[in-house]
């Protein structure tokens, strides 16, 4: 009966998910499976052309661009956001909700007008040039700018809040008296960390790491700003061959490999905390 | 003189203005069965972390054998704690749960550690449980791997914080006997923490009352059951009847006390020496020492009967004495009585104790447990 209720209520649910979720994705992988004529418009020809360039080296080199980038991106702001989630854990009740609020902060403005106010501090004439060469540090500007490491500075700063969030919870679950269990038996503050603490937060880890990742692979507006195109990664890509190269099957044999990359990350983090009893999908 | 193994030595300790334990002074000696008790807020378990270092004492000082360790961190004191909730590392199975302290401390190889974790399984009763996961244990086998862990340290003084306090009634009389058993066969000196009374009084050497921060007495569970030294240890250990009474009269031997329109001779207790005739003193007695008669005896309180329950083996007689009422436990009754009746109360000796009344506390100040 109680049951029963619940397939009831979670109808509405599914129509929903079904309208949003399901017909664009069935839309798309059929889309794959289409070729285009001279004038670039969809086809109903069935051909595997699309996933045959998906293959091509040049193609290769921008999912290991894109998987690279997320994963730098989801090991640096792994490394900076535990020990600042750690430490606001720690912090008495008022300051550590303080914290959480500015960390949520950023969240209130627009990501585009974020990153914009990146270009304004990194760019030839932005304001950590101006202020080095005003102090006669340097005489040229550092061009900062269209790199890599631009897009990933952009990348990290977007997405750590998540990863932030995701450890604190973790971090916060933790029982107390664990720790003060492992003083007890003998254990400095040092090996509590990496024997006690760490291992309960593994979840943690693993969902801010998926959180992470996810978007990290596909962020095209960071990249478009802050890379200047001199990197071509997987969202830049797909926008392009969408907005430009009128090459809509193309794209959607491109988006297909980057659900299946990312299924693979949460099937992964899946495994992680399947045994835990906590995690993101449970 | 026996040297003491722990020494403490007017232990403050305050939590902001709150005073958690004012001027805490006693001696643990080794091989003894140590209990902290007192109701929940009390400071029992402040004062054993302070004695673990999970928590800083603001004055005094804590020495073992001897040497100050009040400085040290928990991790350098050779001192381990059975938590209340066990605290057992979940992500690690029994084996390396125990193993953690001589692991983390690097005090045995792996072939020593093997020897010893199978020791103390057995000691516990757990052999053949290395394998499991703290999850896929019951809540008393929980409790028995928490004190193989603190156990394989071998530690000067194994501390217990409410150990019991998690398990069934049946399971909890059972592991008393064991714990009290175990403790005897290590010869590790044991501070346990519990505000039951049948736990302390069960096991113990040594009890020791704690009530607001303070100790309230010191002694045997014999001494303290029989010759608490205050009104608060009175109502808190033992069921008794407490009385306000009249003292017409003081001796060496026996005080004369007034209760209502009853006349009545006490036999001194240990504190009935502070009493001063025409004052106001406490008469204790144990609900279970008393009995009721039909026909008047001497020295008995004449009263009327409210109620009488039969609980089984027991029958409870409520009684009315002016405006004082009693309760009477009794196995076999003498009395067939029913409610309305007037009957006679008296009590076997050594049941009663007068003490001098303490006007300032009341029983709800203290918020007794």
């Amino acid at each position: 009966m109680k049951t029963l209720k619940r397939n009831v209520l979670a109808i509405p649910f599914l129509i929903w998910f079904g309208l949003l979720v399901g017909i664009p994705l069935v839309y798309v992988v059929v889309l794959s499976f289409m070729s285009r004529d001279h004038l670039g418009n969809v086809v109903f020809r069935f051909t595997l052309e699309n996933y045959q360039k998906v293959f091509d080296p040049i193609y290769l080199r921008v999912f290991a661009n894109s998987f690279l980038l997320a994963l730098l991106t989801g090991f640096i702001t792994l490394l900076i956001g535990y020990p600042v989630a750690y430490i606001t854990s720690q912090l008495e009740p008022k300051k550590r909700n303080l914290a959480i609020a500015l960390f949520m902060l950023p969240f209130w403005i627009s990501s585009l007008l974020r990153t914009y106010g990146w270009v304004i501090l990194l760019g030839n004439t932005g304001l950590i040039n101006n202020v080095l060469l005003a102090l006669k540090i340097i005489d040229k500007p550092i061009p900062m700018m269209y790199k890599f490491s631009t897009t990933l500075i952009g990348t990290v700063y977007m997405l750590i809040p998540f990863m932030i969030v995701a450890i604190y919870n973790s971090v916060d679950k933790l029982d107390r008296s664990l720790l003060e269990a492992s003083y007890d038996l003998g254990a400095s503050k040092v090996k509590t960390f990496f024997k006690i603490v760490l291992p309960l937060t593994i979840p943690g880890i693993a969902g801010g790491f998926t959180l992470v990742f996810t978007p990290a692979l596909g962020l095209y507006f960071i990249s478009d700003l802050l890379g200047g195109g001199q990197t071509i990664f997987l969202g830049n890509l797909i926008n392009t061959l969408v907005n430009r190269g009128r090459n809509r099957p193309l794209a959607a044999a491109f988006s297909v490999g980057m659900i299946l990359l990312v299924t693979l990350v949460i099937s992964i983090y899946g495994r992680i905390t399947k045994d835990k009893g906590e995690g993101l999908f449970q | 003189m026996k040297k003491p193994l722990l020494s403490l030595m007017n232990i403050n300790k305050y939590y902001g203005d709150f005073q958690a334990l004012k001027d805490i002074s006693f001696d643990i000696y080794q091989g003894e069965f140590l209990t902290l008790l007192g109701p929940s807020g009390c400071g029992k378990t402040t004062l054993l972390r302070c004695i673990a270092g999970l928590e800083e004492i603001n004055s005094g000082d804590i020495l073992l054998n001897g040497q100050s360790i009040k400085d040290l961190a928990p991790n350098k004191r050779n001192i381990n704690t059975v938590f209340q909730n066990y605290a057992l590392f979940p992500h690690l199975n029994v084996y390396d749960n125990i193993a953690y302290g001589p692991r983390v401390k690097k005090s045995m190889t792996e072939e020593q550690l093997k020897i010893e974790v199978q020791r103390v399984l057995e000691l516990v009763q757990m052999i053949d449980y290395e394998k499991r996961m703290p999850d896929q244990l019951s809540g008393g086998q929980r409790q028995r791997i928490a004190i193989a862990r603190a156990l394989i340290n071998q530690p000067a003084i194994l501390l217990l914080d409410e150990p019991l306090g998690a398990l069934d009634l049946k399971l909890r009389k059972h592991m008393q006997t064991e714990l009290s058993q175990l403790q005897k066969k290590t010869g590790t000196t044991f501070v346990y923490v519990t505000h039951d009374q049948d736990e302390a009084l069960n096991m113990s050497d040594r009890i020791i009352v704690i009530d607001q921060g303070v100790i309230q007495q010191l002694g045997s569970p014999r001494e303290i059951y029989n010759n608490p030294k205050n009104l608060f240890v009175t109502e808190f250990i033992g069921d008794r009847n407490i009385l306000e009474v009249e003292v017409l009269e003081t001796g060496t031997d026996a005080t004369k006390v007034k209760l209502g329109q009853n006349e009545l001779t006490v036999t001194n207790s240990v504190e009935s020496d502070k009493i001063q005739a025409g004052g106001l003193g406490i008469l204790a007695v144990h609900k279970d020492k008393m009995q009721v008669s039909c026909d008047p005896q001497p020295n008995s309180i004449k009263a009327e009967v409210v109620s009488v329950h039969y609980a089984g083996s027991q029958i409870r007689i409520d009684v009315q004495v002016a405006d004082l009422s009693l309760t009477v436990v009794e196995y076999r009754t003498a009395c067939p009585c029913k409610e309305g009746d007037q009957v006679y109360l008296t009590w076997i000796d050594g049941g009663a104790i007068l003490l001098p009344l303490e006007g300032q506390v009341n029983q709800e100040e203290r918020g007794l447990a």
